[in-house]
């Protein structure tokens, strides 16, 4: 398991997705954030730090797409067959890159969090406005998006094992995440439920801002259900995996 | 002792087609067996069965006795190399083979000796992007070897390698044979392994057509007798009436072709006739000649 792993690391340093994702995502995260810094206008008492730490947020989307482009980047180029014949347990496959993408998704989460509250930090403290962010505030957020930052690549790595076409996996996360997350909103009965287990919520709860608040669930019990979500879709991902003909 | 590769009345149905048929063989340590068929005939499926990738409908393939997903290490007891792309345009051909290595718990020197085995060195840090097809079957077959396999199972490994090429792999599978390793070489193209091959295996449409050593296969297509000269439509008269098969020969000259009867009968029957021949020479059927009449054969009627 752990050559695997290792073997999974490997191959995300060694082609330049990754890195082209988590450059892009600090250009864009950070840019906001040093924006919003420098020309935003708070009233006493207000908390720009809180405000400005959701920029952060665009992390989930960079690593959602890592995790979705784990597999199907496999099948698309064929590399699935040579991976199959190293490590013939499909399962242990989809475990190994499952665990890979947390962790690359965690490094991620953490270096956009950090650069987003250090630039906020920074700037503020210039301009002479009080961001109100105590020391505990960033501790809960950089848990929070280092976490989020994990999870949602981790939810990517099951969809993009079930639905093994690259374009077809990120349309359909993105649809779900922007539009069905939406509508079912709208639905009565359903929308309870979305308001506390949708991904947009469960987010706003592990990150500890974002204004959904009164039916998000707290920062530790909203990672345990996303977790539970990368872990379910990862296993069903495999089970489809496992009977599946490897053709390409 | 089980056979290195054992193919037992393997069935792959995709939906409707049968793309291979009961399909049974197996090769033998030490020995080289060409696997061949035209294009389409299920070599792909078949091998790609025996690599634990694709689930049999019927039948069992093993690789010393156990399937390929129960091997316990893998890379060290198959290499393979499969028709396709396989790589990562992104990743340099280097950092491919690595990714595999690791997986497997093979260091980087394995990797380097390997490389330039296969005279990649020079180019093993470029983007595979910009490989030809002749250094993705050499990275390929690199891969093949990185766990120093007893048993090779290769899909087409000349496809795409210059005439050079093609004769460094058939010493190449010689010297693998000679050290006690069994391969299992598929091609469309006989030629390809007839000098290499101990054994061939031939299918069509999914069964199997033929399965003999190479000479013996040979020996069974005899292709007749070719007899010229300016009394031979007399001679082919007098044959056929005896029941031979005469055919005009396929030069044009007016020399005919007589199957079904031996140098020496035919040699009787112009002494005892007093007919006069300027030459008589048995026909050797080349190797593609006798391919294409065991696939063809097997392929005429209601499929």
């Amino acid at each position: 398991m752990s050559r695997a792993f290792a073997s999974e690391l490997l191959k995300l340093r060694t082609t330049r997705t990754f890195f082209a994702l988590a450059l892009s995502a600090i250009l864009l995260v950070g840019g906001i954030s040093v924006l919003g810094a420098a020309l935003g206008s708070w009233k006493g008492g207000q908390t720009p730090g809180h405000d400005l730490v959701g920029i952060a947020t665009f992390v989930e989307l960079f690593t959602l797409v890592l995790g979705v482009l784990a597999v199907s980047t496999e099948f698309r180029h064929g590399t699935i067959t040579p991976t199959l014949l190293t490590v013939p347990s499909r399962g242990r496959v989809v475990a190994a890159k499952l665990m890979a993408h947390l962790l690359a998704g965690l490094v991620l989460g953490l270096l956009v969090v950090l650069l987003d509250i250090g630039l906020v930090e920074a700037i503020l403290s210039a301009r002479d406005i009080d961001s109100g962010t105590s020391a505990s505030d960033a501790l809960r957020w950089s848990i929070g998006y280092g976490a989020a930052g994990a999870l949602f690549a981790g939810i990517g790595v099951g969809v993009g094992t079930i639905v093994r076409n690259q374009v077809g996996a990120l349309v359909g996360a993105f649809a779900w995440l922007f539009v069905a997350e939406g509508l079912l909103g709208l639905v009565p009965g359903v929308r309870d439920v979305i308001a506390t287990y949708g991904l947009t919520s469960l987010s706003d709860g592990l990150t500890v801002s974002g204004d959904h608040g009164s039916d998000a669930l707290a920062q530790a019990p909203a990672g345990l259900v996303l977790l539970a979500y990368a872990v379910l879709l990862a296993i069903a991902g495999a089970a489809l995996l496992r009977r599946r003909d490897v053709t390409t | 002792m089980a056979h290195a590769i054992e193919v037992d009345g393997l069935t792959k149905r995709f939906g409707a087609h049968t793309a291979v048929d009961d399909l049974s063989f197996s090769v033998s340590a030490g020995r080289v067996v060409g696997f061949l068929g035209p294009n389409g005939a299920g070599k792909t499926t078949t091998l790609r069965a025996l690599l634990g990738l694709i689930h049999p409908s019927k039948g069992t393939a093993t690789i010393d006795g156990r399937p390929y997903v129960e091997l316990e290490d893998p890379i060290g007891t198959v290499g393979a190399l499969l028709d396709g792309g396989m790589l990562h345009p992104g990743r340099n051909g280097r950092n491919h083979l690595r990714t595999l290595a690791r997986a497997a718990g093979i260091g980087d020197a394995r990797v380097d000796e390997l490389l330039q085995l296969v005279e990649l060195s020079a180019d093993s840090r470029r983007r595979t992007k910009g490989y030809s097809l002749g250094m993705r079957q050499r990275l390929g077959l690199a891969a093949a070897l990185l766990g120093d396999p007893r048993v090779l199972v290769l899909d087409e490994p000349a496809n795409g390698l210059d005439p050079q090429g093609i004769r460094w792999l058939r010493d190449f599978l010689r010297s693998l044979a000679a050290e006690g390793r069994a391969v299992l070489v598929s091609s469309h193209v006989l030629s390809e392994v007839a000098q290499t091959a101990d054994e061939v295996v031939v299918i069509h449409r999914g069964r199997s057509v033929a399965q003999a050593p190479l000479r013996e296969l040979m020996a069974q297509r005899s292709g007749g007798v070719r007899v010229a000269g300016p009394d031979v439509a007399r001679l082919g008269e007098l044959l056929r009436a005896d029941g031979a098969t005469v055919q005009p020969a396929a030069d044009g000259d007016g020399s005919i072709l007589v199957s079904g009867r031996s140098g020496e009968q035919i040699g009787r029957a112009i002494a005892a006739n007093g007919i006069v021949i300027s030459e008589l020479s048995p026909v050797v059927q080349s190797l593609e000649e006798a391919f294409f009449e065991l696939t063809d054969g097997a392929g005429r009627g209601p499929s």
